[in-house]
């Protein structure tokens, strides 16, 4: 069952931080609320990673930073063959990884 | 606060060890003690620093069964954890404990011993050190951030493969020199990127960063001792000051940073180091930087201030950073090459240095007597980093 | 006529009946061969600018190798025991005519013994690879040898399927996920009955140019060069661990 991966959005002056932090980095309020990571973005770099952990079968996998419209930053999935910085792509969720035999979902970027 | 010497050094072969952990551990520690001479006097602390060692090495509470097993009781002791700057932050708890004057003579030992685990589990254990829900989930590995780091490098600077493989031919040339690194075999650039098979010899870890450009998994021990400056002449080395240390983090996630391709956690340690030696990055004459990937000794090389930013892969390429040249760096063969035992690379950085500064370093030794000396451990992908200056004699 | 069989135990020459009786065990003991088209030499220019040639090995070149590979049999580390121990085996009984089909790949380095790959044909369709042995190490050697082997299965041997074990599992894994390999466990292996995994004709040469390398034809100077072989340096291999536990531990 996918579940949305989310930012927090701070009560109290509306900055967006991902990862969350336990102070709000623009007003130091405690208190936020979800708001799920969704929507286009710029993709910022990415790479193809070849040596990777146990986990995986796959002989690669590819990994990208994204600068999204709304605001802040994230590492992904790409599901894209040819990448390129400076291309438009699309945030989904989907599954990334199986640890301990469980599936954990999280952001898989599209091209748009 | 009291100035801080190093009066003994010692470390273990880098590679794949014959011994124990802490055999490893004793030994390195027996050598810095040798070394110093310091007879018939006690320590009044150990510090010791290790990353691995309750996962891979089923040992916990490593700095009480290293005081144990050379009889160092009652010292005082500790594990220090700090990922991959786990040597140089043990380094800083040294030296804050004599300069404070709590402590004289102080044994700072750092060991690991990955052959414990396969590959697969250690790049497993390496990458814990990445964001447990923003990075990790997404089979973020060190080698991974390095790569998209890298691309951000190239993309902006100008910098090219050639570049990244010049890091790792000086690396490994001056490894060769090197009896105790890990990789001794020189490479050459059509080897592993222009020759008709080194794309073969050199495959892809994390595009644009390839085998050559990491360092491999290590397994060894260093250890240094420290004592009040004033007292460094009771011993029989030359005393080497810790003249100034910085240390400073950086957010977790890479992606928060506002600007990716700067290690603002270098820049702020050196800044601090240099501020506390009283000296400036021109004043360096030899350089121990944290080579994990080749991408990082050219980045930090700038953000140390050593050259400007985005022009590190130029100095390179004029052969400055060479055992001959203007500023050497990894004389010892860096990450790249005399090895990587992960929590104990910040120690050996400093014996390293020690070394040059006391004109001990043999075959690899950097020319016309260098006086101060520059190290940068490099903790996480960058969220933690420390720097240190030495300068020889008190 | 040749001259009749001299019996070693009795001391005796043996009729021509009984001389009949003992070429005939041997025929049955002795496995027809298939005919094996050569390997022809490559080389490849390795990571630190040293050049290896990759040839196959004569029989003649076995007493050499083992020699050179009998100190590793007693290297309780990374399973350099036991592929020592089964390469030795397997050598031994290629030059003695008890195994089928056999063929043996070096990798020489200035004349010196860097590597060891073999295998054999099961029939003129399908391989099965038996060991890759390491000499020099840091080079890649045994990425290259391994390779080489999979080449010669598919291109020069034209088979359509290699059967492959491994014995250590780490080795095994990064084998099984670079290629891929594809699972084939209703056939045991030959090697100590573990299931196989398979190597594909179709694979080979999808993965071929990310992982095949190096340049036909070796020149007769450098051919020449790699004969005979050399015994490799293995003292820094060699080292062993500290018996005691307190080494140990």
């Amino acid at each position: 069952m996918a579940r949305d991966v989310v930012a927090a959005k701070c009560r109290n002056c509306g900055k967006l931080s991902y990862p969350t932090h336990f102070y709000c980095p623009s007003c130091r309020g405690t208190k936020f609320e979800p708001v799920p990571i969704q929507g286009e973005g710029t993709l910022l770099t990415w790479t193809r990673v070849y040596a990777l952990a146990l986990d995986y079968t796959d002989r690669y996998i590819t990994l990208g930073i994204v600068e999204l419209d709304m605001g802040i930053r994230a590492t992904g999935r790409l599901e894209i063959a040819e990448p390129q910085t400076g291309a438009r792509v699309r945030a989904t969720v989907g599954k990334v990884r199986e640890t301990g035999g469980k599936d954990i979902t999280g952001l898989v970027f599209t091209s748009v | 606060m009291r100035d801080v010497a190093i009066i003994g050094v010692g470390s273990t072969q880098f590679g794949r060890a014959q011994w124990s952990l802490l055999k490893m551990m004793c030994e390195a520690s027996h050598d810095a003690i040798t070394d110093a001479g310091i007879g018939e006097r006690k320590l009044d602390a150990v510090y010791v620093a290790n990353l691995g060692a309750p996962r891979n090495n089923r040992m916990a509470g490593l700095a009480s069964a290293l005081v144990d097993r050379l009889n160092l009781f009652p010292a005082a002791a500790e594990t220090i954890e700090n990922g991959p700057a786990s040597g140089a932050s043990a380094i800083k708890h040294g030296l804050h404990s004599v300069a404070s004057g709590l402590c004289d003579l102080v044994l700072v030992c750092g060991g690991e011993r990955m052959q414990e685990v396969n590959n697969f589990e250690a790049t497993e254990f390496v990458s814990f050190l990445s964001h447990r829900y923003a990075e990790y989930v997404y089979g973020v590995t060190l080698p991974a951030l390095a790569g998209m780091f890298t691309r951000l490098y190239m993309e902006r600077y100008g910098l090219r493969p050639e570049h990244l493989a010049m890091v790792a031919i000086k690396n490994h040339a001056n490894g060769a020199l090197n009896k105790k690194a890990h990789l001794r075999i020189p490479v050459t650039m059509e080897g592993i990127l222009t020759g008709p098979d080194a794309l073969n010899n050199n495959p892809w870890i994390a595009e644009p960063l390839r085998f050559f450009d990491c360092c491999p998994v290590s397994d060894g021990a260093s250890a240094v001792l420290l004592a009040p400056a004033a007292r460094a002449k009771e011993f029989q080395r030359t005393p080497v000051l810790i003249a100034g240390l910085g240390q400073a983090t950086d957010t977790h996630a890479v992606h928060e940073r506002p600007d990716p391709t700067e290690l603002t956690a270098v820049r702020l340690a050196a800044e601090k180091a240099f501020a506390m030696a009283k000296l400036g990055p021109q004043d360096i004459h030899v350089a121990e930087l944290h080579d994990a990937f080749t991408i990082l000794e050219i980045a930090e090389s700038e953000e140390a201030g050593f050259f400007e930013k985005g022009k590190g892969h130029q100095a390179l390429e004029r052969g400055e950073t060479r055992i001959g040249g203007r500023l050497p760096i990894n004389p010892s063969g860096g990450l790249k090459a005399r090895g990587h035992p992960v929590g104990n690379t910040g120690v050996s950085q400093i014996v390293e240095l020690v070394l040059q500064l006391r004109g001990e370093a043999g075959d690899y030794q950097v020319p016309n007597q260098p006086q101060h000396g520059f190290a940068v451990n490099f903790g996480g992908f960058g969220n933690n980093v420390i720097a240190t200056v030495l300068k020889r004699g008190v | 006529m040749s001259p009749p069989l001299y019996d070693w135990d009795t001391g005796e020459s043996l009729t021509s009946e009984e001389e009949r009786m003992i070429d005939e065990l041997e025929a049955m003991l002795r496995p027809p061969a298939l005919p094996m088209a050569p390997y022809p030499p490559k080389s490849i220019l390795l990571a630190s600018g040293e050049v290896m040639v990759v040839r196959q090995a004569s029989v003649d070149e076995v007493d050499a190798m083992l020699r050179y590979i009998q100190p590793l049999v007693w290297l309780d580390r990374d399973y350099y025991d036991i592929v020592a121990a089964r390469l030795f085996a397997e050598l031994l009984g290629w030059k003695a005519h008890r195994v089928r089909d056999e063929y043996c790949l070096v990798g020489v380095i200035d004349g010196v013994l860097a590597g060891i790959v073999n295998g054999r044909m099961f029939d003129a369709k399908h391989g099965i690879s038996f060991h890759t042995l390491t000499l020099k190490r840091g080079l890649r050697v045994g990425s290259h040898l391994f390779a080489s082997k999979m080449e010669h299965h598919v291109e020069y041997l034209g088979q359509d399927e290699v059967w492959i074990v491994a014995e250590s599992p780490i080795g095994h894994r990064r084998w099984m996920i670079e290629y891929p390999l594809d699972k084939k466990f209703e056939i045991q292996h030959e090697l100590g009955g573990a299931p196989s995994w398979v190597l594909t004709r179709d694979t080979y040469f999808k993965a071929k140019s990310r992982l095949v390398t190096g340049t036909r034809p070796v020149s007769a100077e450098l051919l020449a060069r790699s004969y005979p072989l050399r015994e490799p340096d293995l003292r820094t291999m060699l080292v062993q661990i500290e018996n005691t536990l307190e080494a140990r531990l």
